[in-house]
């Protein structure tokens, strides 16, 4: 293939080719596969190292579940995915997941929170501790470091949570709706704190969201998804100075790009379309809809 | 500063007040109405606190106690582990429930004491057959206690875990366990009194000594006082009982937001 030729100069920290997915039905009749539900359907997605990439989409387009894919929380049925180059076979210490709902554990402190991965790369408890320490003091939240996580507001919980998947040092992050759950200003703060911690690391990230602003904000590029099932319909450059403060989201570039992931959501009737990804290559987007019994 | 200590004692004195003043009313009731109205079968609060003072220095209502105590330890340590273990399988393992929850639920809902003639016929009058009957009684709030908590871990944490490749151990001891000990710590509570209750009752049936024997044997020789004394001291246990259980437990589980459980 001639792709593998271009992609030699540049190893990409995220790979997928065309990954799929499909809940079998466990009510078979007469050996048909009627009850099958396809979630995700040829998803194909390169990411290089460094790269913030967004994933907008409408609820239930399978978005969240193409990154527990990458997290190797859940298998792929058709297509294969990559990190560092590496296939996929499970959870591992070279990414982390942060989740919607925090997942902090609610019997250990913010500090025991943060050395879990740690504790299971089996680092010794006085490396352990200042290791944690640094990422908590990281995210601002040293003073806290002793109390349990009901004490801490959502934000605060977030910017743990975040502080416990740098902790082990991952090259990928991978953040499902990550700010879904807090207040506007709070959100505001938490992208400025993301993009620096991002500066200041220089890792991997791709940021699932619904919020249109907030996957142009953040990212270099912005990726697309419709549901029904689950494809990347587009992904567009965010050509847009860094470091970005608020003022940007009243730039017209912005605005323009918001417009058109706008019109690439709201535009469901027409399923298929030439793309642009991008390295430049043209691929065909999302084929005809599927029926879905 | 003062002003704030003088309003913290009133406080305190204000809350022993309003925890104690029913008991003391009641106590004093059984001293006064005595007086006034005799009846072997009631004597008065000061006879029985003599009673209990002499078989205290005698050494009767040690022994009885230890023994009783001794029964109830080993019977709840042993029905604690085994209710805890075999918990974990049910709760972890769909299969393993699938097959023992009929038998369980049977077993569970068979009265303990109704089981005691037959531990005693099995083996014996001694310590053991009562210490393996309080196995039995609290062996199910354990086991149903510990099941609960493992089918109520968090499956978010449980992902959050695996996302950092924790292996099957790992994720044992450091999610499901610490996920389920709020459920086996109020299990634990519930079958430390639960053992008193049973050792009771074990007692009463066939023992040498113990507090559950002291009673029987003075009541049905007519020594009232001595019954009443026991009795008062079984009430006794029962509260220290609880409360240390209770404050275990609380104390092992500060990291819970209390505020959203009351």
């Amino acid at each position: 293939m001639s792709e593998s030729k271009e992609h030699r100069n540049n190893i990409y920290r995220i790979r997928a080719e065309g990954v799929g997915l499909v809940y079998r039905s466990n009510h078979r009749k007469n050996g048909a596969d009627s009850g099958d539900f396809r979630a995700l359907r040829n998803v194909s997605l390169n990411v290089k190292e460094g790269e913030f990439l967004s994933l907008v989409g409408p609820s239930g387009c399978g978005k969240s579940t193409f990154l527990y894919i990458l997290s190797g929380l859940r298998k792929l049925s058709e297509g294969a995915a990559w990190i560092n180059e590496t296939p996929i076979t499970g959870p591992a210490l070279d990414r982390g997941i942060i989740m919607q709902a925090y997942a902090l554990f609610p019997w250990r402190t913010i500090r025991k929170n943060v050395e879990f991965g740690l504790e299971v790369k089996k680092l010794p408890k006085k490396e352990r501790r200042a290791t944690a320490d640094r990422f908590i003091e990281l995210v601002g939240l040293s003073e806290f470091a002793d109390k349990y996580p009901y004490e801490l507001s959502g934000g605060m919980k977030q910017r743990i949570a975040i502080a416990r998947a740098l902790a082990y040092d991952p090259d990928v992050l991978l953040m499902d709706e990550p700010f879904a759950a807090v207040d506007e200003q709070t959100r505001g703060l938490l992208h400025e704190e993301l993009l620096r911690i991002w500066d200041k690391t220089n890792k991997t990230i791709i940021f699932v969201t619904h919020s249109i602003d907030e996957s142009i904000f953040l990212a270099d590029r912005v990726a697309v998804m419709s549901p029904c099932p689950g494809t990347i319909k587009a992904i567009l450059d965010i050509d847009l100075p860094r470091p970005r403060t608020p003022e940007i989201k009243s730039d017209p570039k912005f605005g323009s790009y918001r417009n058109r992931v706008w019109q690439l959501l709201q535009n469901e009737g027409e399923r298929t379309e030439e793309i642009t990804s991008a390295d430049g290559r043209k691929r065909l987007g999302a084929a005809p809809q599927e029926a879905v019994i | 500063m003062k002003m704030q200590d003088k309003f913290k004692i009133k406080y305190r004195l204000l809350s022993l007040f309003e925890s104690t003043v029913v008991i003391i009313v009641l106590l004093l009731v059984w001293i006064v109405v005595p007086i006034f109205y005799k009846n072997m079968y009631a004597p008065s609060l000061l006879t029985v606190l003599a009673e209990l003072w002499k078989t205290l220095l005698s050494g009767e209502l040690l022994l009885n106690t230890y023994t009783s105590l001794k029964v109830c330890f080993f019977g709840l340590l042993a029905g604690t582990v085994s209710g805890i273990v075999l918990g974990l399988l049910l709760g972890w393992y769909r299969k393993v429930e699938l097959y023992l929850d009929p038998i369980l639920q049977v077993m569970r809902n068979t009265s303990t004491l109704a089981l005691l003639p037959l531990f005693v016929l099995m083996f014996g009058v001694g310590d053991l057959s009562k210490i393996l009957l309080i196995m039995w009684g609290t062996f199910f709030p354990m086991l149903i206690n510990t099941t609960q908590g493992v089918k109520n871990a968090d499956p978010t944490l449980i992902s959050s875990a695996r996302s950092m490749s924790v292996g099957n151990m790992g994720l044992f001891f450091k999610v499901i366990l610490p996920s389920a000990s709020p459920y086996i710590l109020s299990g634990f509570r519930l079958s430390a009194g639960a053992s008193l209750i049973i050792v009771v009752g074990a007692e009463m049936l066939g023992a040498f000594h113990g507090l559950g024997r002291m009673v029987f044997f003075s009541s049905t020789n007519y020594f009232i006082d001595k019954m009443y004394a026991a009795i008062i001291t079984l009430a006794i246990l029962g509260v220290v009982v609880n409360a240390l259980t209770t404050k275990l437990e609380d104390s092992l589980t500060k990291w819970q937001d209390k505020s959203v459980l009351s």
